[in-house]
């Protein structure tokens, strides 16, 4: 991509994703469903992340310092009022796992100063990690904060040897310097996809799985392509009433669970939450 | 600018052209960081292999298919490099050969049933995921062109050489210049396409 065409076409580049009906003919637009009903916050997504994708343990104190590496994380919210008084305030905790949104329109694409990361033609929001300088203008832009930095030459220390052995060889390893974030599995996905286009079809519905999705115990996590009008993230998306190309959604009727997050910033994130279902009565 | 002058500059530009067009597809390697026929250099290091590997024997004057060694190259993304046994079903029954001192070396490593430290000369970094299997399925299945060419676009002649050594750039400039050219889809087949453009097809 050079430099003229990426000015010639800036608008379409950045406002003109998504528009209606753009997936209609692409075969493959990733997209998930994360029950929050479902989960209940074991971190077993966060852990095969970790040993999918190269993730180093950093430690308690970078840790600490706000230097974790976890492309997914579990995040704990707590309501009002009652929960926070009692006994146990730690109880009652509601989870969300928190990972990258895949955002349509994302706010840290444009932001980029050397075109380090782009859109995919499958809807994914891409890191190339060789180009990348670690200005880290994106993971200031993104408001999910879901971009992680390398402060530190990670793989000088994160895997000892023996343990370099464990690191999976379809995913690069980070060094200092690079900002990095989640995939959905492009390894998987790519070695599904070419499998399925040499032979002259189109992935399966389940056929190819994130780490996370297939780790989940609850089965919280559906992931799947949304241009595939019968896979299963589909029909989700359409049962909850959520389009992707739609930044109000309007809902027919009450206790319709399915919303995307920070929705009113036109990012048009790719994930849908199902709502946590509470009995208030209680 | 006189008109004269202007006509002799056309026809020396179009010859320019031309010649790069019509250029022959393959460019007999020459020595190691020498440019290569597209112009590029930095052909990576010169590598010694265990046993001075004649392939110009096998794949040239036998008529191997590259495939029949190299056996993973049409369903994985690498291409492989055979295992000794590879070597012995062959060379157990070839007995015109056994005395020569590179078949004997061959021998003594399937005698002390030690595999042939072979040594990787295409190699990328590791941040490139390339797929052996898509390049192959599209041009030597779909497009049925001949194997040696197939494997020659980014191998160069290798039928030509001993051990294969590295006479194409393999840098990213080059990969995406072949990409943006538009192939045949099947062998008798108009229809063309390019290869795709996205930079996580190649960057992981």
């Amino acid at each position: 991509m050079s430099l003229s065409n990426l000015i010639q076409n800036w608008n379409s580049f950045r406002t003109r994703r998504p528009y209606e009906g753009q997936y209609d003919d692409a075969p493959y637009k990733w997209a998930m469903v994360i029950d929050l009903d479902a989960c209940i916050g074991c971190n077993a997504c966060t852990v095969a992340c970790y040993a999918e994708n190269n993730l180093p343990v950093v430690g308690k104190e970078r840790f600490g310092k706000g230097q974790a590496m976890h492309w997914i994380r579990i995040e704990r919210y707590w309501g009002e009022g009652e929960a926070m008084q009692s006994e146990f305030p730690d109880h009652g905790a509601q989870y969300l796992p928190m990972l990258c949104q895949q955002c349509e329109a994302a706010p840290c694409e444009p932001v980029c100063p050397v075109g380090a990361t782009h859109h995919s033609p499958d809807g994914l929001n891409t890191q190339v990690y060789n180009r990348c300088v670690g200005s880290r203008y994106c993971s200031a832009n993104c408001p999910y904060k879901v971009r992680y930095f390398n402060w530190w030459n990670y793989p000088d220390r994160a895997w000892p040897n023996p343990l370099e052995l464990q690191l999976n060889p379809d995913v690069t390893v980070r060094s200092k310097g690079v900002m990095e974030k989640c995939t959905f599995c492009m390894q998987r996905l790519r070695a599904g996809m070419d499998k399925a286009k040499t032979e002259g079809r189109i992935l399966a519905d389940g056929e190819v799985l994130t780490a996370c999705a297939q780790a989940c115990p609850t089965s919280a996590i559906t992931f799947g392509n949304l241009s595939d009008k019968k896979s299963k993230v589909a029909r989700t998306w359409k049962n909850q009433q959520v389009d992707l190309s739609k930044n109000v959604q309007e809902k027919s009727e009450e206790g319709i669970r399915g919303y995307r997050i920070l929705e009113d910033l036109n990012t048009y994130p790719s994930i849908v939450y199902l709502e946590r279902v509470r009995n208030l009565e209680a | 600018m006189n008109y004269g002058k202007r006509i002799f500059l056309w026809i020396v530009l179009f010859w320019i052209g031309s010649a790069q067009v019509f250029a022959e597809p393959f460019v007999q390697g020459g020595p190691i960081g020498s440019q290569t026929s597209d112009g590029y250099d930095a052909l990576g290091p010169v590598v010694e292999q265990p046993i001075e590997f004649p392939h110009n024997t096998h794949a040239g004057r036998m008529q191997i298919n590259c495939m029949y060694c190299h056996t993973y190259a049409r369903r994985s993304n690498v291409s492989g490099i055979p295992r000794l046994d590879k070597c012995m079903g062959c060379h157990n029954l070839i007995e015109g050969v056994k005395d020569r001192p590179r078949i004997k070396k061959l021998f003594e490593y399937w005698e002390n049933k030690q595999p042939i430290p072979w040594k990787k000369v295409h190699d990328l970094p590791d941040f490139v995921r390339f797929n052996h299997e898509r390049h192959i399925q599209r041009f030597y299945f779909q497009e049925k062109r001949p194997v040696r060419e197939v494997c020659g676009y980014c191998h160069g002649d290798i039928a030509s050489m001993t051990t294969a050594r590295r006479v194409k750039a393999l840098s990213m400039g080059w990969c995406v210049s072949c990409h943006q050219k538009d192939h045949l889809e099947k062998a008798g087949s108009t229809v063309t396409s390019h290869g795709p453009n996205d930079c996580w097809l190649c960057h992981k």
